[in-house]
């Protein structure tokens, strides 16, 4: 679900606590489930290990919740690869689209570029959909419409999105 | 390799409306391209200009290497109807013409005898998919019929370039995915290159290319 890189996009903006973290999250999502505090720690601890984001401050005493985490340089870096590239067309991979953008537009990313790439994924990914050859399954005719039919929703909605974009761009 | 097709800066106004603002492309011989954007963003205006029906207030337009702008009169007028083939977003056909003539046309105004003209358009209808309907002239005929029609006509000389505008528009997915491969074989089969105006992604992700217009003007250019 991309949490980890979700969390790397809010903390880009300055160091939080795990908890401003949290309720960045849930006020860029308002309408997803909110991210629960434990999952907050556990993601953070990864990054951490991971060398993506490092403990600023420890206030003595307190719980985990005092304590203050930055992005590194690492990072940052993994935060924009993530931003750049499309996500894999599957099914459901609109939700990833929507929190990439999101984030995107939210840390000051090229918005409009990660929109033309993920339609050329799309658009791609169709076309190898229509190119695969029929076999026996009498199944994978439907499944693949399924899929193809999902994939158009898609990039009706990434249309639109790029208009958007580029209409608040224009008049800003 | 020699573009088919290529616009160098293109501008044009309608009297109050601007809508080109310097648009340029490359179309090599088999190559397929989708022009994408919103309703008015001058897509239609782009393929007009590319076929010589509009003439560009700024840029050139050259087909097979040869400036349009630069032939007389009518040389240029051969060019278009042998090397250009158009397909109209709204309708081109002689109204009381049968079928058969309204596809022979660019080859009998060639000069080509009646007969071979004739055998050449009853074979591009039958790839459409309409030969019974050779006899019927356009006013019989249904959106998708005009359209598979305008399809054949604008391939029957074996163009180099072939324009399309919403090609496949009036036409249900599978009718319109059909009359989507005879042109795109035009091009895989034929090496002409192919520039579709579309607003079906399902037609675009066919393309080697995607060339996205927003007011007038080139938003993205992405290889598929
Ligand atoms: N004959 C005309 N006279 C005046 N303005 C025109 C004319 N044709 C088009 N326009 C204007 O030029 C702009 C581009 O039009 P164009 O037809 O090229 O758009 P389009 O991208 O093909 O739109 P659609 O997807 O609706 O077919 C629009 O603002 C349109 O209103
Ligand atoms: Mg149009």
């Amino acid at each position: 679900m991309a949490t980890a890189e979700l969390v790397l996009g809010l903390l880009s903006a300055g160091p939080a606590h795990g908890y401003d973290v949290k309720r960045g999250h849930d006020a860029w999502f308002p309408d997803s489930r909110p991210l629960a505090f434990g999952q907050v720690y556990t993601t953070l601890g990864r990054l951490e290990r991971d060398g993506l984001v490092e403990v600023i401050d420890k206030t003595s005493g307190g719980g985990p919740d005092r304590t203050i985490y930055a992005l590194t340089s690492k990072g940052r870096d993994h935060l924009s690869d993530w931003l750049n590239d499309p996500v894999p067309p599957a099914w459901g991979s609109a939700d990833e689209v929507l929190r990439k953008l999101v984030a995107a537009i939210r840390t000051g990313g090229d918005a409009a570029g990660f929109l033309a790439r993920q339609r050329a994924s799309h658009l791609r990914r169709i076309r190898e959909l229509r190119e695969t050859p029929a076999d026996d399954d009498p199944t994978s005719p439907l499944v693949r419409e399924y899929v193809v039919a999902h994939l158009d929703a898609d990039l009706r909605w990434l249309d639109s999105a790029l208009d958007r974009i580029s209409e608040q761009r224009g008049t800003r | 390799m020699n573009a088919a097709l290529e616009l160098e800066r293109i501008e044009y106004a309608y009297r109050r409306n601007t809508a080109l603002r310097g648009v340029s492309l490359q179309l090599k011989p088999g190559e397929v391209v989708a022009v994408t954007g919103a309703s008015g963003c001058g897509k239609s205006t782009l393929l007009h200009c590319a076929a010589g029906i509009l003439t560009p207030d700024a840029g050139a337009v050259q087909v097979d290497g040869q400036d349009l702008a630069a032939l007389p009169e009518e040389q240029r007028a051969a060019l278009r109807r042998t090397k250009v083939g158009i397909v109209l977003q709204f309708g081109q056909l002689v109204p009381d013409l049968p079928l058969v003539d309204n596809v022979a046309l660019p080859l009998l105004l060639g000069g080509h005898e009646r007969g071979e003209a004739h055998k050449a358009a009853m074979n591009w209808l039958d790839q459409v998919g309409i030969a019974d309907d050779a006899d019927a002239v356009p006013g019989e005929l249904s959106g998708g019929q005009t359209q598979r029609a305008a399809v054949a006509r604008a391939l029957v000389t074996g163009p180099s370039v072939v324009l399309a505008d919403e090609p496949t528009g009036s036409l249900d997915s599978r009718a319109g995915q059909e009359l989507l491969d005879v042109l795109l074989e035009a091009a895989r089969y034929r090496g002409a290159a192919l520039l579709m105006v579309t607003h079906d992604n399902l037609v675009a992700a066919s393309a080697n290319r995607e060339i996205r217009l927003r007011d007038g003007l080139i938003q993205h250019e992405v290889s598929l």
